[in-house]
């Protein structure tokens, strides 16, 4: 049984992949056994090594990808960013982006039309928004990315370390507005490499090793445990 | 086990089983992103380029002169009593449509992979927004015929009320086998290699630049497998009255159109699960 206000569930989520998935042979094992259950309203941290399974698991909480055995389950609308300017089109103008990738995110026309202002307010990128934005910077686009996926109308929002790229100042309005989706009632699972953006922003962190969870709970006491030398995560790295 | 919610759909997430309902419910939920994909493909394909969107009646215009220069001139290649400029187009325009959607939606699932392993939305659209752009270019290239038929001194007759029914034979043909070879292409991008060489041998296959009448009658049945035949030879029929409805020929197209294309959903259905991880 869950206590009420469960927001998302995991039971038993495997994932096998291969390292060439045309071929069966070498097993991956990209996630293993995983259970957890996430509150309405809770922010969550997920951290790990690269390849440690964070970014499959955001993909599989977003149906972008399958798991082998177990499931999940989840209420309402998700609403990820998974990667800084997915569903941009390099040729088209920052404007037209901005429908483009709002449509493709799963917002409606309208909404995005009455949000328009906010969004290019909060990118900052006026001064180009008639510019293709392949001639963008890096942060630019992160800037228009994040503002576009801001606004969508999700109960649980899925960001994939996609604010690193973008300046002090912008990051940490980044924080600021997923602090306020959360006191608006919406969940937030949040991957982050920061450790400081973690203790800022999430009070619970999953810790992701080879595939398995290695820590859920407090995030204070995973960066304390992470700070002696004989828990590091994986000894590869 | 219980959610407690505001009446919240629950969605749940769990390991895919090889043969999917098609859900074309959730298609139609998406119909919005459909059309915007679609006029997306369009619009990306002249940015930056001189002659814009004219390209689209340049390409079946050239093609047009050659073949009259090769066939007509050259080969003397008889259209019957149709001029071969009017006789070549009125066929060029779907055959163009088709070859240019079957491209398209071919690659669309491989050309996409960076939106298709970060973002969710029904798969099928991108293949379906392939062929559904290509229209755009259909009917600007028709309005080419207008004057083109004007000069040789051709008015339509009734017949021209057809066309819809060839457009869509030329579009559930396209779809179709797009949708087998899009799904097979994000497994072997061999089909990517292979797309210009098929459809090239595809065009001489199909009564394009020469009347159905040279073909000898031992292999015209083979010619009536290939529904590519009877949307050219229903688009002149349409266009110039010349000729007979090919109704035999549309049923048998007919039927082959829609079982690549039930075939290919399903197909495409059971396949999908593996693009954002194969791609």
């Amino acid at each position: 049984m869950f206590e009420d206000a469960v927001h998302a569930v995991a039971r038993g989520i495997t994932k096998r992949t291969n390292s060439d998935p045309a071929s069966s042979d070498n097993v991956l094992w990209a996630l293993r056994d995983i259970d957890f259950h996430i509150r309405h309203g809770e922010i969550v941290g997920l951290i790990g090594h690269n390849g440690a399974g964070k970014s499959v698991l955001l993909k599989l909480l977003s149906r972008i990808t399958w798991p082998t055995e177990g499931y999940a389950q989840i209420e309402g609308k998700v609403g990820s960013m998974l990667e800084v300017g997915a569903g941009f089109h390099p040729e088209f103008t920052g404007r037209e982006n901005l429908y483009l990738v709002g449509a493709t995110l799963g917002m409606d026309i309208s909404k995005i039309r009455k949000c328009f202002d906010e969004i290019v307010d909060f990118s900052g990128i006026e001064a180009m928004l008639d510019t293709p934005v392949k001639r963008y910077s890096s942060g630019m686009y992160v800037r228009l990315a994040f503002a576009v996926a801001a606004n969508m109308e999700a109960n649980i929002m899925l960001f994939d370390e996609v604010i690193a790229v973008g300046d002090v100042e912008f990051r940490k309005r980044c924080l600021e507005r997923i602090r306020a989706m959360s006191d608006e009632g919406r969940t937030v699972i949040f991957v982050s490499h920061n450790m400081d953006t973690l203790k800022d922003l999430c009070p619970r962190t999953i810790a992701l090793d080879h595939g398995r969870i290695f820590h859920d709970g407090d995030t204070d006491e995973i960066l304390r445990k992470l700070a002696q030398p004989q828990t590091t995560l994986s000894p590869t790295l | 086990m219980k959610f407690n919610s505001q009446n919240l759909h629950t969605y749940r997430i769990e390991p895919h089983s090889s043969w999917m309902p098609l859900n074309l419910k959730e298609i139609f939920a998406f119909r919005r992103l459909l059309l915007i994909f679609a006029i997306r493909d369009v619009k990306a394909r002249y940015k930056q380029t001189l002659a814009g969107i004219t390209w689209v009646i340049i390409q079946p215009l050239l093609s047009m002169l050659v073949f009259t220069v090769f066939f007509s001139r050259w080969l003397n290649i008889s259209s019957g009593d149709v001029p071969y400029p009017v006789f070549t187009f009125a066929a060029l325009v779907p055959w163009t449509y088709f070859v240019h959607s079957l491209t398209m939606a071919s690659n669309s699932i491989v050309h996409q992979q960076s939106v298709i392993s970060k973002v969710y939305f029904p798969r099928m659209l991108l293949p379906l927004a392939s062929v559904l752009g290509g229209l755009i270019d259909l009917f600007m290239s028709l309005l080419v015929l207008v004057p083109l038929m004007m000069y040789y001194g051709y008015a339509p007759g009734w017949q021209i009320l057809t066309l819809p029914i060839f457009i869509l034979l030329a579009l559930l043909t396209a779809l179709g086998i797009g949708l087998w070879l899009s799904a097979i292409n994000v497994r072997y991008h061999d089909v990517s290699q292979a797309m210009p060489f098929v459809t090239q041998i595809w065009l001489f296959a199909t009564p394009v630049a020469y009347p159905i009448t040279l073909v000898p009658e031992s292999i015209r049945p083979l010619y009536e497998l290939n529904p590519m035949t009877s949307v050219v030879e229903g688009f002149r029929w349409a266009l110039t009255g010349d000729g007979e409805l090919p109704l035999r020929m549309m049923l048998i197209s007919g039927s082959i159109a829609l079982t690549f294309l039930v075939t290919g959903l399903y197909w495409f259905r059971r396949e999908e699960v593996r693009f954002a991880d194969v791609v």
